[in-house]
């Protein structure tokens, strides 16, 4: 200490005086509470309950009607932080409404919730440090993907789906290869019609929404891909996944149904810097609609793909080789 | 300095520690490439050069396959429902054992090469149409002498029949 006495003294007091002033303002505020109520459970998650057990204790308090702040949250400042996140959360993914949409919805809502946990993106960070008794344990997280998993394989396809994909398969053959006039995506993004002789760079068999895919990617990528510049990706590359319904036969054996859709990534890390430094975009059916009702829709994207800032946010370990 | 700055400073060394130490609690993933899923060995055509015309799971052995084409049997695949490949066409049909996606559960992905299958059509001198078949297998690739997938008339049937996956 090599402050002189009177110093002292004054500190002191411009201490006290300013703690007085902090203790009345955060009693004020505290009346300052935006509504946060719990509505009614319309449709609860239907799982075993060791399943349900494990969600209520990590993802119920801001992801169902049934949100149960300790009183830490109660107060202000925290408490506006947890009611604008629960407001956020619900509408994002909502345990206690997950039954009104239909099942292939649910389950992929459980999927993506499963695939968030093993990144390590869900429970936030942040709040699994606030919150312990929220981090979810590997084992629970063993019970989690087990549930999940299909027990019995695929059954065949049947005769409505098969002819469904064969009509379009017939419509598309006789385009013989002339490309649609296709509206953009609602970002404004254009449809990259090339996509189609872009070179494979993996596919992925998903078992969870009975999709098979293959991810293709342009010059620049491929390029990227031999010269081992993926760490970030070059602006102007691109990737398009194409996903086809699986079409099985009666030996279990899987091969391309319906197009179903294709989805674009593209890099431009200063026209994009807002979604993650990449361009979103999808596209479905064999008229190519546009995905998304407003330019929000990129909103879905990045909420998926911001777990993976390691990778520049690409799911997809590249095969190499193909120049 | 003075101790009501000495404190701040450490709070906000403390911060700075937490921000940086913190907050990764998640498994570490990076961008690598799928190593184990490339194509080493002795391959006279490189498939992962050419496009992709249809692709293929068999859920029974594990495995999941592509099936590519030079640009003269993809140009024909997908605009013909026939399985008449002009001369000059080559296929390939590349098949992986397949592993669990680290990066999305209810994913499958590649995971090592089992074989790489050849067939191309070349013409006779009256311009009869004639194919040939090769299969690779083995880490590394090397030319199979036995039948892994049965007999080669059979599976020039087969990768000439799979018709082409829709990609409007």
């Amino acid at each position: 200490m090599c402050a002189e006495g009177g110093e002292v003294v004054s500190m002191r007091k411009a201490f006290a005086w300013l703690a007085g002033v902090l203790v009345i303002a955060v009693a004020g505020i505290q009346f300052l509470r935006p509504k946060l109520a719990n509505p009614p459970v319309t449709a609860d998650l239907d799982a075993p309950p060791e399943v349900k057990k494990i969600l209520q204790t990590s993802c119920y308090n801001c992801h169902s009607n049934e949100t149960k702040l300790p009183w830490f949250d109660r107060v202000v400042p925290a408490y506006w932080i947890a009611a604008r996140d629960v407001k956020l959360d619900r509408a994002h993914l909502n345990f206690s409404e997950i039954g009104k949409p239909p099942a292939a919805q649910q389950k992929a809502a459980l999927y993506e919730s499963v695939s968030q946990i093993e990144l390590g993106a869900m429970p936030l960070p942040d709040y699994r440090r606030v919150h312990p008794e929220s981090v979810i344990h590997p084992e629970e997280l063993a019970a989690l993907k087990s549930y999940l998993t299909p027990a019995v394989p695929l059954p065949p396809s049947t005769q409505n789906e098969i002819s469904a994909a064969d009509a379009q398969y017939e419509k598309w053959i006789q385009a013989a290869g002339a490309t649609p006039a296709v509206s953009p995506a609602p970002n404004g993004i254009a449809f990259l019609s090339d996509y189609k002789n872009w070179k494979a760079i993996s596919s992925t068999d998903r078992f969870d929404n009975h999709t098979m895919r293959q991810i293709l990617g342009n010059d620049i990528a491929v390029q990227a891909i031999a010269e081992n510049h993926i760490d970030p990706w070059p602006d102007g590359a691109a990737f398009a996944k194409v996903a086809w319904l699986e079409q099985v036969d009666d030996k279990g054996s899987i091969r391309p149904g319906a197009f179903f859709q294709v989805e674009f990534m593209i890099r431009d890390s200063k026209k994009y810097a807002e979604t993650l430094g990449w361009g979103w975009a999808r596209w479905r059916g064999l008229e190519l609609t546009p995905y998304g009702k407003d330019a929000n829709f990129t909103s879905e994207c990045v909420g998926c793909h911001r777990p993976l800032a390691g990778t520049n946010y690409v799911f997809t370990p590249p095969i190499r080789g193909q120049l | 300095m003075r101790p009501l700055t000495r404190r701040l400073c450490f709070l906000n060394a403390s911060l700075i520690v937490c921000a940086a130490g913190c907050a990764s609690d998640g498994p570490k993933i990076t961008a690598t490439f799928n190593q184990g899923a490339a194509l080493v060995g002795e391959l006279p055509m490189n498939p992962l050069a050419w496009r992709v015309i249809s692709s293929a799971i068999d859920p029974g052995s594990g495995t999941m396959s592509t099936l590519y084409g030079n640009d003269a049997a993809v140009t024909y695949a997908r605009t013909h429902s026939q399985h008449d490949f002009p001369a000059g066409s080559a296929l390939s049909l590349v098949t992986w054992t397949q592993m669990e996606d680290a990066r999305w559960f209810g994913a499958k992905l590649p995971s090592q090469v089992k074989s790489v299958e050849f067939v191309t059509v070349t013409a006779t001198q009256n311009g009869a149409p004639q194919y040939s078949y090769e299969a690779y297998t083995g880490n590394p690739l090397k030319k199979a002498q036995d039948r892994p997938y049965g007999a080669p008339p059979d599976r020039i049937a087969y990768l000439l029949s799979s018709p082409a996956a829709v990609m409007p």
